[in-house]
């Protein structure tokens, strides 16, 4: 009894043992669980943490074409050198106890190596093994290059897991020398990277636009990114108005770090989606020749003033195609990638010449005579001006005590000769019995004085009295002085060099006004299928202006004897075989640096008219000694490039062009020749 | 004769026991390769191939998992002579045993014998080995516990008696967290309890006990977390730096100045890592877990190469294995300590079922705390996962301890 009384005692110490055992297990089990598979994504995302450096991969920036395909900007390869750390450690470990710590050892026998000094002395001892290499590597590639110690040190502390840039755009020789001679080392890698490139640099160079380095995040994109690699977005031009599509979408890299935050491994989970190409209505070969026909103005530079300020639009009439926009003086838009010398960047501010203004679109200017068309469209609408009739122009013309001078010679003048010889004092005698009301309702039919819709950044509106109200643009009382000098397309009126070309669009395809088009469509850059094309801007109607047909081919008349005639102010835009109409004009600007600026606005062919061409200069002797053969210089490109326009029926020529193909840039250059020269 | 016969035909060897501490060396071999080879640049079979025979040999005894394998050949020759030995016969050694581990702790903390890694003097370096006398203690106090209370149970009753086995519990622990290896030391006083309730010591005396050191450890606790420095007990900075780092707390005093608590946050940062990684261990590895040598968090370095191996050798495994990895480790550890609790049952004396209720209990304690840790639910201590964890004497103990529950068992019934 005495021993079944104490088997059943301990059996019950025993159990109460087996429960607590059970208990401590439970306990255990219970946490695993909770650890592993109730909390295992946060403690994932902790891994994720602390050990994947998630790296932004910018995308392949699509390129910019002309209509023939022609790059304007595109992405060449540039060739770096990075030095991957991790391969490195080994070094590091040795430099720092054979090196740098037994140095300091000798120096300082009796110094206790604190936590801190053996950081210090491992600082050191990286940033030697470091600069070895690099000294290494310039000596293969015959160019000594320099590793700023504190941009190293940042680099370490910071991009651990990210290559170090040693080397940055080797020419090809040095390509050539770095593989022969140093490409062996394991810790170097010869990478290239796409870099964006301009091959005909100031072309075109203020529609392209330009890019800036980009720090910082795009805003819908929903990683937060631990490291990005260097990328740029567009600030100007085609570059900023179709960032979004030409940039393509960033791709991630993971990268997988260890304790020390050197890098592991990688690998691309998400992979960069180029860009899309942006093709332009713009004719680079127009483009150069009017580029070219600016910059050689006649009359147009002073002596503080080498370079030729202006602009130049030319426009397809039918469609409102910008076959070319020039302003001058332009700039390099591959500075603000490679960067700037000091001397290129004083050029850049330069207050007086201005390269980074895009004067076609943002220049507003004073029409001068140019306006006269206007004038003479708002008379003869009116009954006003009657062809028929002699004005006698004594030279010049008073309102009031004030005097107009007149360029034209005091004589008899019909309105076809007062338009061709520019005769102010016919225009202001007119203008000021049509009224300034009338006047300024056909400007406005002509949608002068607000935006031509070209694209959302890159232009002014100019300037146009409210008809019913009429002011001075500083507010002031209209006087009857405002009038007649409105007549001469002086006073209180700004326009564009682009409103002067949709203007005469109008004028030449029989009302309609267009909006320009500068877009032609965007599409991938690899093989793009139909359905993948945008066309970005159709042909655009803003308005049609009411006029009689008659009064619309008097004047169209009126402007090709301006070229035609002997005595005509146009004279010397004529180019054999084509005929031009065109009006001069020539503003004095009161305010500011006595200055003029000088205008020839045209269209051709006369009898079916395809393009519009628009030059200004600021400070020419005239528009008839400045521009006119600025024009003629570009039409005779045209000829060049289009001899059909003579020929064409005119619904065949204004047939939109189709299936441009793209021409490898290459090529193109040879065609063309060096355009810098 | 008859009866005789039929004994011996009874199962002999309790097969439950080795199958799943057969299981768990096979794991411990596997783990511990996976959690050192990631620095070696060369595979096993590489090496082989590459160097002469002898060259290979020798830079294989010199690896972690060679020589864990040793450990436990070593281990399992140990276990076998002491399943055979009675233990009643071993249990008449127990005071010499115990006396002489004592001496051993004594020697181990003069600076010109014990060998000092990581500020503490925890090691003889015995060459090829480093023997740790803080394991041979325990076994050595197990046995001599057994023993003392195996007297009849009234004479547990005196208190001379009772204060008498305190004492003889108290003072490996004081010599153990002399070393300092906190860990280690405490396993002690629960198997002490424990075989204290079993052998029938009075409720009372440890009802009273448990209250006394319950208010103790309250009383040291808020002393580490908000005493002001002046009144604090003395103690070893890592370890009042670990209770902090367990319940939470800023290392920096209140009334710090500004770099002060810079410096204290660093400190603790670099003190709560260990735990903070093995906690990222555990939880990334999920229910079926990465894969054999495929966990991130050693292969990267961030579980420190000097710990996953022994102490953090468990999130190694959870790491890699997931849940049902380390399910399976909680499954065979119960085996093992049901296993024992049932021997415990069986056992023909006193003696034997003490015993075996010490083992019980210091294995369980040594699970518990080692796992715990790794979980976040008990505060760092360098303790050992039995069998798993890289260490000699850890292993050799650990199978010394199980030949002697299977002792127990052999000798069940020889009354």
């Amino acid at each position: 009894m005495l021993i079944i009384d104490q088997l059943k005692k301990s059996d019950f110490k025993l159990q109460a043992v087996a429960m607590a055992v059970l208990a401590g297990m439970a306990v255990l089990l219970a946490g695993l669980w909770y650890l592993q598979v109730v909390r295992s994504d946060r403690y994932r995302a902790n891994l994720q943490a602390q050990s994947v450096r998630t790296v932004r991969v910018p995308a392949i920036r699509g390129k910019i074409l002309d209509r023939n395909g022609y790059a304007l900007a595109e992405n060449r390869p540039s060739y770096n050198v990075n030095l991957y750390l991790e391969e490195l450690r080994d070094s590091f470990r040795h430099e720092y106890t054979n090196g740098v710590r037994k140095e300091f050892k000798l120096a300082n026998p009796n110094v206790r190596l604190t936590r801190k000094i053996i950081d210090e002395l491992e600082r050191q001892a990286r940033y030697r093994v470091v600069s070895n290499v690099l000294m290494h590597v310039s000596s293969a590639i015959q160019e000594p290059r320099l590793l700023v110690e504190q941009d190293f040190h940042i680099h370490y502390d910071q991009l651990r897991s990210l290559p170090l840039p040693l080397l940055k755009d080797l020419s090809k020789p040095q390509v050539a020398l770095f593989v022969e001679q140093a490409g062996h080392v394991p810790s170097l890698a010869l990478e290239p990277q796409a870099v964006r490139h301009y091959p005909y640099q100031h072309v075109a160079a203020h529609i392209v636009g330009h890019l800036q380095r980009d720090f910082y995040p795009v805003k819908d994109e929903d990683i937060s990114f631990r490291f990005r690699l260097p990328d740029y977005v567009g600030r100007k031009g085609i570059e900023a108005a179709f960032d979004t599509e030409l940039r393509g979408k960033a791709g991630v890299k993971a990268v997988l770090v260890n304790n020390l935050a050197y890098r592991e491994s990688e690998h691309t989970p998400m992979p960069p989606e180029p860009g899309h190409n942006v093709v332009l209505t713009i004719d680079l070969w127009i483009q150069l020749a009017a580029e070219k026909a600016l910059a050689n103005a006649p009359f147009a530079k002073t002596k503080t003033r080498e370079e030729v300020c202006g602009a130049v639009a030319v426009m397809d009439v039918n469609t409102g195609d910008i076959y070319a926009l020039a302003s001058s003086p332009s700039f390099d838009p591959n500075q603000f990638v490679t960067g700037f010398t000091n001397e290129e960047y004083k050029k850049m501010s330069d207050e007086d010449l201005r390269p980074m203004f895009n004067r076609a679109g943002y220049g507003t200017y004073p029409p001068g005579s140019s306006f006269k068309i206007i004038v003479a469209l708002a008379g003869l609408e009116a009954g006003v001006i009657d062809t028929n009739a002699i004005y006698r122009n004594p030279g010049h013309y008073f309102i009031g005590r004030h005097r107009i001078d007149d360029t034209a010679p005091a004589g008899d003048y019909s309105f076809r000769r007062a338009f061709w010889r520019s005769s102010n004092s016919y225009f202001v005698e007119h203008g000021l019995r049509i009224g300034p009301e009338k006047i300024i309702e056909m400007a406005r039919q002509f949608h002068l004085g607000e935006p031509t819709g070209l694209w959302p950044k890159q232009e002014a509106a100019g300037a146009l009295p409210t008809p019913g109200e009429l002011r001075k643009l500083d507010g002031s009382r209209w006087m009857p002085g405002d009038t007649g000098n409105l007549s001469i397309g002086h006073g209180e009126l700004l326009v564009t060099p682009l409103q002067m070309a949709v203007l005469i669009a109008a004028v030449a395809n029989g009302g309609t006004l267009l909006a320009p088009r500068l877009i032609e469509r965007i599409e991938p850059q690899e093989k793009p299928e139909d359905s993948q094309i945008i066309q970005v801007s159709p042909r655009q109607v803003r308005g049609t202006v009411k006029l009689r047909p008659e009064t619309l081919e008097r004047v169209r008349q009126a402007m090709l004897d301006d070229t035609q005639n002997a005595e005509g102010t146009g004279r010397s835009a004529r180019v054999d075989g084509l005929q031009i109409a065109g009006k001069t004009g020539t503003a004095k600007l009161t305010s500011g640096k006595k200055e003029s600026i000088t205008w020839f606005v045209s269209y051709a062919p006369f009898d079916n008219p395809r393009y519009a061409v628009v030059v200004v200069v600021e400070g020419g002797a005239s528009g008839s000694l400045t521009c006119a053969p600025v024009a003629r210089d570009i039409y005779k490109e045209i000829l060049k490039r289009d001899p059909g326009i003579l020929q064409k029926a005119p619904s065949e020529a204004h047939a939109p062009e189709t299936g441009s193909k793209q021409v490898v840039a290459g090529t193109a250059r040879r065609q063309i020749g060096n355009p810098i020269d | 004769m008859f009866e005789a016969h039929l004994n011996q035909r009874e199962r002999q060897i309790e097969w439950p026991l080795w199958l799943a501490i057969a299981l768990l060396m096979a794991i411990g071999v596997a783990f511990i390769y996976s959690a050192t080879s990631v620095y070696d640049t060369m595979g096993i079979w590489q090496r082989f191939r590459r160097g002469s025979l002898t060259s290979f040999l020798s830079w294989l005894v010199h690896q972690s998992y060679s020589k864990q394998v040793l450990a436990y050949l070593l281990g399992i020759g140990a276990a076998a002579v002491f399943s055979l030995i009675d233990y009643g016969r071993l249990a008449r050694w127990s005071l010499v045993l115990y006396w002489l581990s004592i001496v051993l702790l004594v020697a181990v903390l003069s600076p010109h014998i014990g060998t000092e890694y990581y500020g503490a003097r925890r090691w003889f370096d015995l060459g090829f080995y480093d023997f740790q006398p803080s394991e041979f203690a325990k076994l050595a106090f197990l046995l001599a516990m057994a023993n003392f209370l195996s007297r009849p149970e009234d004479e547990l009753r005196a208190p001379s008696i009772f204060f008498k086995g305190l004492g003889m519990m108290l003072l490996p622990f004081l010599l153990i967290v002399k070393e300092p290896d906190l860990g280690s030391a405490i396993v002690i006083l629960p198997s002490g309890l424990v075989m204290m309730f079993v052998a029938g010591v009075p409720p009372a005396f440890l009802k009273r006990l448990m209250g006394t050191g319950i208010v103790l450890v309250g009383l040291i606790l808020v002393d580490v977390l908000f005493a002001p420095p002046g009144w604090r007990i003395p103690m070893e900075e890592y370890q009042r730096e670990r209770l902090l780092v367990y319940f939470g707390k800023d290392f920096a005093p209140r009334n710090a100045t500004a770099a002060e608590r810079q410096r204290a946050r660093e400190r603790q940062l670099s003190k709560t890592y260990n735990v903070e990684q093995a906690l990222i261990s555990v939880g990334s590895g999920g229910l079926t877990g990465k894969g054999w040598r495929q966990g991130t968090q050693n292969t990267l370095g961030y579980l420190p190469r000097g710990v996953a191996h022994n102490d953090f050798i468990f999130s190694v495994i959870a790491e890699e294995k997931g849940f049902l990895g380390s399910a399976t480790l909680i499954v065979l550890y119960t085996v093992i300590l049901f296993t024992g609790i049932k021997i415990a049952g069986q056992a023909r004396d006193r003696l034997g079922k003490l015993l075996a209720i010490g083992i019980v209990t210091m294995l369980f304690s040594h699970v518990f705390i080692n796992i715990g840790m790794n979980i976040r639910i008990m505060p760092v201590t360098g303790i050992p996962l039995p069998l798993l964890s890289y260490g000699g004497t850890s292993v050799l103990c650990s199978l010394v301890a199980a030949g002697i529950l299977q002792s127990i068992y052999i000798y069940r019934r020889s009354y």
